[in-house]
C-alpha cells in the first residue's frame, strides 16, 4: 500500500477561472466565416448608422434631366453618382444608405420587441404552467395553423395607409425618426410595419424558451435554490434565466434574418414601407419594373440583402457552436 | 384512433371558425373599403359626382348597410335570407341604408354635421330577394367584387388553380427527387467535399430570400442572356400572347406547349432550387442521427452490405420526420407561392390573394385564406396519422 505524501501545487494559481463569456469569444473567434461575416455585418450598420452624414445628395430630391444614369457616372451638373440614379433620377447611392438605415434598423428593432414578448411569455408559460401555460400553448397552436406570410400580408394591408389615425405619442415617433434616419411623418408607417412584424415574430421564440425552461427548471441547482429560500422572481431572474439564454442569442440571431427577409418582401410586394421612404425590399420592386433596359438596377439594393442575410445566418451558425459546450473547435 | 380522430376534427372545426371570424373582421375593419375607393375614383375623375343612390347601391353589393353580425351569418351560412319562417319578424331592423345626420351648433356659431342614429333602416323583409350565398360553409365563397365582377369566387380560383397545382407540384416532386439522394450521400460521406460543397450551397439557399433569388434567375437567364444572343427564357406569365423568337430555338408560337414549358422553366426552377435547399439538409441531419445508431452498427457487424445498410436500415428511418414537411406541402401545393408567383407574374393562386388584398376583393381573399388554414389543418391530421403508421411506437391518444 502507497502511502500518499502531500506533493506541494508547482503552478501558483495566478489566474481567475476563465469567464463564460471570455469561454465563448474565444470559440466564435476561431469560426472564420463568421468573424468575417460578422465585419461585414458590423461595417454595414457602420454605413447606415452614418447615412445621414455620407450621402453625397438629398434623399428625396428627383432630378428628371438625370434618370437610370448607369453606376459611376456624372450627371449635367458634373455631380458623380456612384451607384447611378433611379427611375426619378434619385442618387442610388444615397436612397441605399438611408434604406440600409430602415432595413437593418427595421430588423434590428422588430426582432428586440418579439424576441422579449416570446422570452417573458415562454418564461412564464415554463415557469408556472397550470392555467398560465394552458393559455400562452393554445394560443401558440392558434397562431401556428395560420399561414404566416398570407396572414401577415392582410393585416399588413389593412394597418398600412392607416396609420395617420392612430395616435402615438410625439415622443415615441420622434425617436423612431431619429432612430430610422426618416421624417415624423414617416415614422408612424415605419413603426406600423415594424410593430406588425413583432407581433407576427414571437410564437417560434416562445416555444424554445418554454422547452427550455421546462428542463432547466428539473436542475437541482433550482432545488437547492428554493430550499434555500430563493423567491419566485430570484428564481427567474437569477437562475433559469440566465440559464436558458443561449439558445435564445441564436434564436435572436435568426429572428434578425428573418423580420430582414419579411419586411423585405413586404416592401418588394409593395405592401411594406413604401416609397419615398426607401427600404432594400422597396428599391428592388422598383427595379424589376426597369431591369430589362438597366440591368444593373436591381442588382444594387439585391446584393445588400443577400450578403447581409448570409452574413447573419453565418454569425448565427458561428453562435451556435461557441454556445454549446458539447461541441469541440 | 376513434377518439382521437373525433376530438381533432372538432377541434379542426374550432380553428376554422375563430379563422373565418378573424380573417372576415380584419378585412371588415380595413379603411380603404369600396365605398372610399369609389369615392376616390369619382373625384378624382371629375366627371360625374356620386350621388346618394350610387352609395346606396355600393352598400347594397357590398352588404355594407347590414350590420356586421347579420352580415357575417350571411357569409358563412347563407341565414338569413328573408323573414324567418316565412314571416317571423319582418320588420326586424338588421341595418341601416341611410345614417341619420344630426346638426350639432356650438356656442361660437360652428355648425358641425354628425352621423346619430338611422333615417332609413333595412328590415328583414327588405333582404329577401337579394343575390346571397349560400354560405362559405357550405363552399359557396359569394362572387367577386373587384377582380372579375360579379363572377362566383369559386370560378376564379377554378381557372386559377391549375397552374399552381402544376407549378407547385412539379417543383415538389423534382425536389424530393433531387434532394433525398443529396442529402443521404452528403450524410453518407459526411465531411468530404461533396457535403462541404452541399452543405454550404444549401446554406446559402435556404438563407437568401425567393424574390431577390427570383430576380436574379430573370437578369441572368432572360435579360443577360437575350442581350448577350444566347437562347434565352422568357421572364414571365404562364402563356405568351405574341409569337417570339429564340435564338438557335427559332419562332416560337404563343401558346403552343413549348411556349408553356419555357415559361414554366425558371419558376419551377426557383421553386425546386429553395426546397431542395431546405430539404437535403434536413434529409442529411436525420439520416446522419440514425446513422449513428446502434442497429446501423449491428448490422455493420453481422456483414450487411454497405448499401443495404444505407437504403434499407438507414434511409428508412431516417424519411419518418420528413413527414412533417407534408403538412407544409400539402398547404402550399394549393396557396402557391406567394412572392415567386408574384415576381414570374405566373397566374396561379398566391398571385390571386396578393392582387385580391391589393385591390381590396375582400371575398377572394377571405375564400382563399380560409381554404389555406382548412388545408393546413388537414395536412396536420395527415402527418399525425401518418407517423402512427410509419412509426409504430407512436400511439395517438
Amino acid at each position: 500500500m502507497a502511502t500518499t505524501t502531500a506533493v506541494p501545487v508547482d503552478e501558483p494559481k495566478t489566474t481567475e477561472p476563465e469567464s463564460q463569456l471570455s469561454i465563448v469569444l474565444r470559440r466564435f473567434r476561431k469560426h472564420r466565416l463568421a468573424m468575417f461575416s460578422l465585419g461585414l455585418l458590423l461595417s454595414m450598420l457602420l454605413l447606415s448608422a452614418l447615412a445621414p452624414v455620407i450621402a453625397p445628395y438629398p434623399r428625396d430630391e428627383p432630378n428628371l434631366k438625370a434618370r437610370f444614369l448607369t453606376p459611376l457616372s456624372t450627371d449635367v451638373n458634373g455631380g458623380l453618382h456612384i451607384l447611378g440614379t433611379d427611375h426619378l433620377g434619385r442618387d442610388s447611392a444615397t436612397r441605399l444608405l438611408f434604406a440600409s438605415r430602415v432595413s437593418l434598423g427595421t430588423a434590428v428593432f422588430a426582432t428586440l420587441i418579439s424576441s422579449t414578448i416570446g422570452i417573458v411569455l415562454g418564461l412564464l408559460a415554463g415557469f408556472f404552467g397550470g392555467w398560465v401555460d394552458t393559455i400562452i400553448s393554445r394560443a401558440l397552436e392558434i397562431v401556428a395553423t395560420f399561414p404566416t406570410l398570407s396572414l401577415l400580408l392582410i393585416v399588413v394591408s389593412i394597418f398600412v395607409g392607416n396609420e395617420k389615425n392612430i395616435p402615438f405619442p410625439a415622443i415615441v415617433t420622434k425617436t423612431i425618426s431619429f432612430l430610422f434616419a426618416v421624417s415624423e411623418r414617416e415614422a408612424k408607417l415605419v413603426l406600423m410595419v415594424n410593430l406588425i412584424l413583432a407581433l407576427f415574430g414571437w410564437t417560434g421564440t416562445c416555444r424554445l424558451m418554454r422547452g427550455m425552461v421546462l428542463s432547466v427548471r428539473e436542475n437541482v441547482y433550482i432545488d437547492s435554490a428554493r430550499a434555500l429560500g430563493a423567491s419566485n422572481l430570484r428564481l427567474l431572474a437569477r437562475h433559469i434565466f440566465p440559464n436558458s439564454l443561449p439558445p435564445m442569442i441564436v434564436d435572436f440571431t435568426l429572428g434578425v434574418n428573418g423580420t430582414l427577409v419579411a419586411e423585405s418582401a413586404l416592401s418588394f410586394l409593395g405592401f411594406g414601407i413604401t416609397d419615398p421612404t426607401p427600404t432594400w425590399g422597396n428599391m428592388l420592386g422598383y427595379a424589376q419594373s426597369y431591369m430589362f433596359q438597366y440591368p444593373w438596377m436591381p442588382l444594387i439594393p439585391s446584393l445588400p440583402i443577400l450578403l447581409a442575410s448570409v452574413a447573419i445566418n453565418y454569425i448565427g451558425d458561428g453562435l451556435r457552436d461557441a454556445l454549446d459546450p458539447r461541441q469541440k473547435i | 384512433m376513434a377518439a382521437f380522430l373525433v376530438r381533432r376534427l372538432l377541434q379542426m372545426f374550432l380553428v376554422t371558425i375563430v379563422a373565418a371570424i378573424c380573417s372576415y373582421t380584419l378585412l371588415y375593419i380595413s379603411p380603404g373599403g369600396p365605398i372610399d375607393q369609389l369615392l376616390g375614383e369619382r373625384q378624382n375623375g371629375g366627371v360625374n359626382r356620386i350621388n346618394q343612390d350610387d352609395i346606396l347601391r355600393v352598400k347594397q353589393r357590398f352588404e355594407l348597410d347590414i350590420y356586421a353580425p347579420v352580415r357575417f351569418s350571411r357569409w358563412l351560412i347563407g341565414w338569413p335570407t328573408g323573414p324567418i319562417l316565412g314571416s317571423i319578424g319582418a320588420d326586424w331592423t338588421v341595418g341601416c341604408a341611410i345614417p341619420g345626420q344630426v346638426r350639432l351648433r356650438y356656442p361660437d356659431g360652428r355648425t358641425e354635421i354628425v352621423e346619430e342614429g338611422c333615417d332609413q333602416p333595412v328590415t328583414l323583409a327588405d333582404l329577401e330577394g337579394r343575390k346571397s350565398s349560400r354560405g362559405v360553409f357550405f363552399l359557396d365563397f359569394g362572387v367577386s367584387q373587384v377582380i372579375l365582377r360579379d363572377r362566383p369566387v369559386i370560378d376564379l380560383i377554378g381557372t386559377r388553380l391549375p397552374y399552381t397545382l402544376y407549378l407547385m407540384g412539379g417543383s415538389t416532386l423534382l425536389a424530393l427527387v433531387i434532394a433525398v439522394p443529396i442529402g443521404v450521400y452528403s450524410a453518407v460521406k459526411q465531411y468530404s467535399r461533396f457535403d462541404y460543397t452541399m452543405t454550404t450551397i444549401a446554406f446559402v439557399g435556404s438563407s437568401l430570400p425567393s424574390f431577390v433569388f427570383g430576380i436574379f434567375a430573370i437578369l441572368i437567364f432572360s435579360v443577360l442572356a437575350k442581350q448577350a444572343g444566347l437562347p434565352y427564357l422568357p421572364s414571365g406569365d404562364a402563356v405568351g400572347i405574341r409569337d417570339y423568337a429564340i435564338p438557335l430555338l427559332g419562332t416560337i408560337e404563343a401558346g403552343s406547349f413549348f411556349d408553356r414549358f419555357l415559361r414554366f422553366l425558371m419558376p419551377c426552377g426557383v421553386l425546386t432550387f429553395i426546397s431542395i435547399a431546405g430539404w437535403s439538409r434536413f434529409v442529411r441531419g436525420s439520416m446522419l442521427e440514425v446513422l449513428s445508431q446502434d442497429y446501423v452498427r449491428t448490422a455493420r457487424a453481422k456483414g450487411v452490405k454497405e448499401s443495404a445498410v444505407v437504403l434499407k436500415h438507414a434511409l428508412r428511418n431516417s424519411l419518418i420526420p420528413f413527414i412533417t414537411l407534408l403538412a407544409g406541402v400539402l398547404a402550399t401545393l394549393f396557396g402557391g407561392a406567394l412572392i415567386t408567383e408574384t415576381v414570374f407574374n405566373w397566374p396561379g393562386l398566391g398571385r390571386l390573394y396578393i392582387d385580391a388584398l391589393g385591390r381590396s376583393d375582400y371575398n377572394v381573399a377571405n375564400a382563399l385564406l380560409l381554404i389555406n388554414v382548412v388545408l393546413l389543418l388537414i395536412g396536420i391530421l395527415i402527418t399525425d396519422i401518418l407517423y402512427t403508421i410509419v412509426d409504430p411506437r407512436i400511439r395517438l391518444g
